[in-house]
């Protein structure tokens, strides 16, 4: 089976930051994988994912996405881009636009750059739109404006924008935690089904281990930006769960009360 | 708490002491203000009724003010993207912000009457000087604004699009003006209306419109008429702000 992510012995420090966000993390994942992050707030999740992407420069290590290396200097060539597909926590869409519009954006990067900027998409760009609409269950919502649609659409939304990028990997930072529980269920089969149909690699990251149970084939545990656990979902133990989530010390204020 | 209860005496004060001095040291004295009352209801007597025979120089003075206001107005958006994206946080660095920044303060801090008079000695009587006048006094705002409108746009959907491979056009059309376009609209329309309503009163400096004639028929004593242009003046003030309102209720 071919590689879709490997890094080696990657770190990275964010610009005025005492401590590292990520400390000499390596792992693997192999194409057509679903495989989750999971970790508290702060363990360096979304640094990792932004920088798979290509979104964060001055890391040291090796890093290679789809088969082609990462440099750790410079963001990646724009032809090779739109491989790898984002779907962002807090949605990411253009709030005035409407929905279509929002889903042919992820196709921008598919497109010349000069129809692009004209803003006239072909055929074949609308049919892959309304595709990907259709597919998160949304293809009635096309001409509505994003600023007038609840949580759980948004993220349809942001997924079929994803999608209509046509990637073969599919990285997902938190994608549901802004969302109720039974729509978190949801989004999260739709993100992994579509995945898997389109034999697109799954990446995402969250911080709920029963939803990561779930829907990864492999969890890999994170904390304080180091990989504490790299395992199949059958072999998670709640211990393992327990100790990324372990306090590190006592909370002010509450750690001094006597417990009787 | 001690500290804050002398920075209120102090504030008190201070406050106490500055109307002090300006009524010691102006001349307000009683009677000349009890002796006013009879000569504004002159005032108002001579100008009741209002001569309706200034009809076409009300058109002509309305018609020139109008024109003033668009062309001024236009001339300070064009002034005013290049300047308000020199302005902005997202765009530039701050050696370049920071001076922009300090010299559209500067021109806000110009009275646009002052730029009038210095235009009319200039470039002669009319309405270029006044045009010239409110492009100028109105780019020390709008710049500002721009600047702000791009400043406030939301980054989450520019990095959405710079992960879908778009390059930086294409990310300045579909993510940061989508997002802006209402405000830069609503503030354009906004500053139309101070540059309106501030160019009725360029002509009484010699700089074009409906000015000109108030100055004129109090200058000569024709009140009537006076009353007339002011009355003409008060209603497209009114009308001004009720089609500002409805449209500004569209770019919300």
């Amino acid at each position: 089976m071919s590689t879709a992510v490997e890094v080696d012995d990657l770190s990275f420090a964010h610009t005025g930051a005492d401590l590292p966000a990520l400390e000499r993390v390596s792992f693997r994942v192999s194409a057509g994988e679903s495989v989750a992050l999971l970790g508290p707030s702060g363990a360096g999740k979304t640094t990792l994912l932004a920088l798979l992407d290509g979104r964060l420069q001055g890391w040291s290590g090796r890093v290679s996405v789809l088969g082609a290396p990462l440099d750790p200097d410079r963001p990646p060539p724009s032809a090779r881009r739109p491989d790898t597909g984002f779907v962002f926590q807090e949605f990411a869409l253009v709030e005035r636009s409407s929905v279509l519009r929002n889903v042919l954006n992820g196709r921008l990067g598919r497109m010349s750059p000069l129809r692009a900027l004209l803003g006239s998409p072909t055929k074949h760009d609308l049919e892959i739109a309304r595709t990907a609409l259709a597919d998160c269950g949304i293809a009635d919502l096309a001409e509505r404006r994003v600023d007038s649609l609840s949580g759980g659409q948004r993220q349809r939304v942001a997924i079929a924008r994803c999608l209509a990028q046509e990637p073969r990997l599919i990285l997902a930072d938190e994608p549901v935690s802004n969302l109720d529980p039974a729509r978190a269920c949801e989004i999260l089969a739709l993100l992994t089904g579509a995945a898997r149909t389109r034999g697109a690699t799954a990446l995402f990251s969250s911080h709920q281990p029963d939803l990561a149970r779930r829907f990864a084939q492999r969890i890999i545990g994170m904390r304080d930006g180091r990989i504490v656990f790299d395992v199949p979902t059958s072999e998670l133990n709640d211990d393992a769960t327990a100790e990324l989530y372990r306090e590190v010390g006592p909370i002010p204020g509450i750690g001094l009360r006597a417990v009787s | 708490m001690a500290f804050r209860g002398f920075g209120g005496i102090a504030t008190s004060g201070l406050i106490a002491a500055a109307i002090l001095w300006s009524f010691a040291t102006t001349d307000v004295e009683f009677s000349r203000l009890l002796s006013a009352g009879p000569r504004i209801a002159d005032f108002f007597g001579r100008m009741f009724p209002p001569d309706p025979t200034v009809m076409a120089e009300i058109k002509k003075g309305s018609a020139e003010t109008l024109r003033i206001a668009i062309l001024g107005t236009l001339g300070a958006v064009i002034l005013s993207v290049p300047l308000g994206i020199l302005a902005s946080e997202t765009m530039v660095s701050p050696a370049v912000f920071r001076p922009i920044r300090t010299l559209l303060a500067f021109i806000r801090a110009i009275p646009l009457i002052l730029v009038a008079m210095l235009m009319v000695g200039a470039v002669g009587l009319g309405p270029l000087p006044g045009i010239i006048a409110v492009a100028f006094h109105a780019t020390g705002m709008l710049a500002k604004f721009y600047a702000e409108a791009i400043d406030g746009v939301s980054r989450a959907p520019i990095a959405a699009l710079e992960s879908a491979g778009a390059g930086p056009l294409v990310r300045l059309r579909y993510a940061i003006w989508p997002q802006m376009a209402p405000v830069v609209a609503r503030d354009t329309i906004f500053r139309f209306e101070l540059n309106l309503r501030e160019s009725l009163i360029l002509g009484i400096v010699g700089a074009g419109g409906i000015g000109f004639y108030i100055q004129t028929y109090v200058r000569s004593f024709q009140y009537d008429k006076a009353a007339s242009v002011t009355i003409a003046v008060v209603v497209m003030v009114i009308a001004i702000e009720a089609i500002n309102v409805a449209l500004r209720r569209r770019f919300t």
